[in-house]
């Protein structure tokens, strides 16, 4: 972990994550309210057969109850684009894009080890993702309470949301952080972590709207994002552990490959 | 105490399962962008590194640095090995890159304070470059994206300069620098060297290395070719000599004078020749003539330079090569 970088990092991003943490606060704010004001519409809207009852399945989440329209807040798209800027975006070109501009060299070339640059950007990551995910969670407070249906949601184990986004989130940030640090250029890098989020999203989508494809669902690392379950109190502690050895796997990765590399010279 | 040694250090790319041919062979697949660099550089020294594009010069920085790993040999930088040492190396060394990439978004101040930073060390030459390189504080303020090429250049010199490095390594250090700040450049050289300080410095500008370098090693497709002091290298130069006489009678005949050859009597009382080593034969034979002019070019390190390269094989387009065959094998699975 490396002071200067950390904060160089954390002033580069700080809009972008003002940004985005009020976008998603926003969102969550809204679920809630959807909740409360059509909720008892869409259950009878799904009962006469008009929607599809799979439609309303759409990734372990519902909008009958405050703990299904979270859980679709979570895996909606925009809540993914809102955290993937960081878990991707951020995380991809934090070493592959810097490489090809150049401006690794002059960091290299202080006395700061390879190790320590990338547990700087890997806790960077984790810091914007988890600042993210805390404004989702804010969102979430004031929009139940706007809705008046605090009372339905048990805050209690909110903390253990928070805990199951980062450890998904976080273990896309290590993957594309191990991409960033095994390529020279951003596009390869950018192109595979972004391609196994999409497929990942996709299984697990698939899997929640297709009774048939419900066995893609656990090779998809958003399967063990849970959040009715957490906030039913039936969560499965074996999906926060897949994720941490996604993590893990793709940290250690990253520490191996990332001294060993040649760095040649950007072209 | 070297500043800097290597010793054999060597650098392949490719494949780790290839083999490499015999001479002879198709190419192996297997690139050596240097083989075998044995130099030392003295503590106090202004070491030059030259060489065409793709010689080696940059793997050989890059190899100091702890950017590429060697796969055969070994370095020491200050006494510290560069595969074992290299984030302590890097602490006591300040580096250009040619051609610096820096934060556009940052201004100049931010850029050196960030780097400055990093560094842990005080820039206590900052300011002195600042003022000698011509850098004011309003310029600083402003973003980095704004600065011309002379001034990013200039930033990448103070960068590398201003926590007073042991060793600095610079690469292309005048680039884009005008002839003014060139010359305040090389007074902030001398200086360095003045207080001790090393540098090794790798430019195309023959002129310059001339200028302020001590030694020069040359390297050609990766390996080593020369390594001498400046004077010594263009001891031996031949230089170029143009005389007029008061009349073609004059002329006078240097056919059997040591160290003249190329003798040309073009007309009108005009002879030109080329001349090495010692000029006191040449001298001699001229003297009793009456020779209206006289102009002995001195010898320069770009003849030098490109005698050493003119018997380059003509596939030889100065990048990389492929393994030559008839060479011992080495262990290429350490090439990573």
């Amino acid at each position: 972990m490396n002071r200067a970088i950390f904060v160089r990092t954390w002033r580069a991003q700080r809009l972008k994550l003002l940004i985005c943490s009020i976008a998603i606060a926003a969102w969550s704010v809204f679920l809630p309210v959807i909740y409360q004001s059509f909720g008892s519409q869409m259950r009878a809207l799904v009962d006469s057969g008009v929607i599809p009852k799979q439609l309303m399945n759409f990734g372990g989440g519902d909008v009958f109850s405050l703990s299904g329209s979270i859980a679709i807040g979570y895996i909606h798209p925009i809540a993914i684009v809102l955290v993937g800027i960081f878990a991707v975006g951020f995380t991809t070109s934090a070493v592959a894009g810097e490489r090809q501009r150049g401006t690794l060299e002059v960091i290299l070339a202080r006395p700061v080890s390879r190790r320590a640059v990338y547990g700087t950007l890997l806790v960077s990551a984790l810091v914007f993702i988890a600042i993210v995910l805390a404004a989702a969670i804010g969102g979430t407070i004031l929009g139940s309470g706007l809705a008046g249906v605090a009372s339905e949601l048990p805050v209690d184990r909110l903390p253990l949301l928070w805990l199951n986004g980062i450890l998904l989130w976080g273990a896309i940030a290590a993957i594309g952080l191990a991409a960033s640090v095994s390529f020279d250029r951003l596009a390869p890098a950018l192109g595979i972590t972004l391609a196994l989020t999409v497929i990942s999203y996709f299984l697990e989508i698939l899997g929640s709207l297709w009774p048939d494809a419900k066995g893609l669902q656990p090779y998809s690392l958003f399967h063990y994002l849970a959040p009715r379950e957490v906030l039913n109190g039936a969560a499965s502690a074996s999906g926060f552990a897949i994720l941490a050895i996604v993590a893990a796997v793709a940290i250690g990765w990253a520490l191996v490959e990332f001294p060993r590399r040649d760095l040649a010279a950007p072209s | 105490m070297d500043a800097l040694s290597t010793t054999g250090l060597t650098k392949t790319y490719g494949h780790r399962d290839l083999p490499i041919k015999r001479p002879g062979s198709r190419p192996s697949g297997i690139v050596r962008a240097l083989e075998d660099l044995t130099i030392s550089v003295d503590e106090g020294e202004i070491f030059g590194f030259l060489g065409p594009n793709g010689a080696g010069k940059s793997t050989t920085i890059r190899l100091l640095l702890g950017f590429l790993h060697p796969t055969v040999g070994s370095a020491q930088v200050l006494g510290f090995d560069i595969v074992r040492d290299s984030v302590a190396i890097r602490g006591r060394v300040g580096y250009l890159p040619g051609g610096i990439a820096l934060y556009d978004s940052l201004s100049g101040k931010g850029l050196l304070d960030y780097l400055g930073d990093l560094t842990g060390r005080p820039s206590s030459r900052r300011a002195e470059l600042l003022d000698r390189l011509e850098l004011s504080a309003r310029t600083l303020d402003r973003p980095v994206r704004d600065y011309s090429r002379g001034m990013r250049q200039k930033i990448g010199i103070i960068q590398a300069l201003q926590h007073d490095p042991e060793l600095a390594i610079l690469d292309e250090p005048t680039e884009g620098l005008d002839p003014l700040m060139q010359r305040a450049f090389y007074e902030i050289l001398d200086d360095l060297k003045a207080a001790g300080r090393t540098i090794f410095f790798s430019s195309h500008v023959l002129s310059e290395v001339e200028r302020v370098c001590d030694r020069v090693a040359i390297v050609r497709r990766g390996r080593l070719v020369a390594l001498q002091e400046v004077a010594s290298l263009l001891e031996h130069r031949k230089r170029n000599v143009e005389l007029r006489a008061a009349s073609d009678d004059d002329v006078p005949t240097l056919d059997d004078v040591p160290g003249v050859s190329s003798i040309a009597r073009p007309a009108d009382g005009r002879l030109t020749c080329q001349l090495e080593g010692d000029v006191g034969p040449f001298l001699a034979a001229i003297a009793g003539h009456r020779i209206s002019d006289l102009t002995i070019e001195p010898a320069h390190l770009e003849e030098a330079f490109l005698e050493l390269y003119q018997d380059a094989e003509p596939e030889d387009d100065g990048a990389s090569h492929a393994v030559p065959a008839a060479e011992p094998a080495i262990p290429v699975g350490a090439a990573r």
